[in-house]
């Protein structure tokens, strides 16, 4: 099933999630060509987001992308106060909900790197540029090379 | 001794930027974000629909 990008983020949105889009969907905000499969967001780790994030996304289904089926995973307020970064599958599509992000750090620390993006008729947080070439450096993937050459011709172009 | 304010330019990454399309790049630039995001949920359908139809007929094959 391909990710339903056109209703995840309304989803969060609507559900009153803090987050701030990074990754492959930011890159393509940006002007990207590359296409992506996944939704990646940082997260605010406060507790009422918390609790936000799981009555939005409960009735989808998450689960841990990639782990065997049956095993109990609880999405609940504790499990994702417990744990960091999650890399889900929902009913709408594959979803990483990141509470840090080397080389970003957590919501706080990316906010003032960020731009409000309207889209799918809702408004939302996404990194700017500089920031997500220094994320994706950071991150230091071997796959992410030709997307961060991407989206360093992307800021030339822009620079023109 | 003063640092250099010069951004570090990774060899890697300078290699695979000769190779990056940029009539694309400037083709998504005259769009805005939300029809770039369109344009993404429109390729992703296109993809799925491939991938399908690919599994379809790899399965027809073994037959």
């Amino acid at each position: 099933m391909s990710t339903q990008f056109d209703k995840l983020l309304p989803l969060l949105v609507n559900g009153g999630v803090e987050f701030v889009l990074i990754g492959g969907v930011a890159g393509n905000v940006l002007g990207s060509a590359r296409l992506t499969f996944d939704v990646d967001v940082v997260y605010s780790r406060n507790k009422g987001n918390l609790e936000k994030i799981v009555q939005t996304l409960k009735p989808h289904r998450p689960y841990l992308r990639g782990a065997p089926p049956g095993l109990p995973f609880a999405f609940d307020v504790p499990t994702l106060r417990n744990g960091l970064n999650f890399t889900l599958t929902t009913a709408l599509g594959d979803l990483d909900l990141l509470g840090e992000v080397i080389g970003g750090g957590g919501y706080r620390d990316l906010l003032p790197h960020t731009f409000v993006v309207e889209a799918f008729d809702v408004k939302f947080k996404c990194v700017d540029l500089p920031t997500l070439i220094k994320l994706k450096r950071a991150a230091g993937r071997p796959k992410d090379l030709e997307s961060i050459a991407e989206l360093e011709a992307l800021l030339q172009e822009g620079e023109k | 001794m003063k640092m250099k304010s010069k951004r570090y330019r990774d060899p890697v990454v300078e290699a695979y930027m000769s190779g990056v399309d940029r009539t694309l790049l400037r083709e998504n630039l005259k769009l805005s974000p939300a029809q770039r995001l369109e344009k993404l949920v429109g390729f992703s359908a296109f993809a799925a629909t491939l991938r399908r139809a690919g599994q379809r007929a790899q399965t027809a094959k073994r037959r």
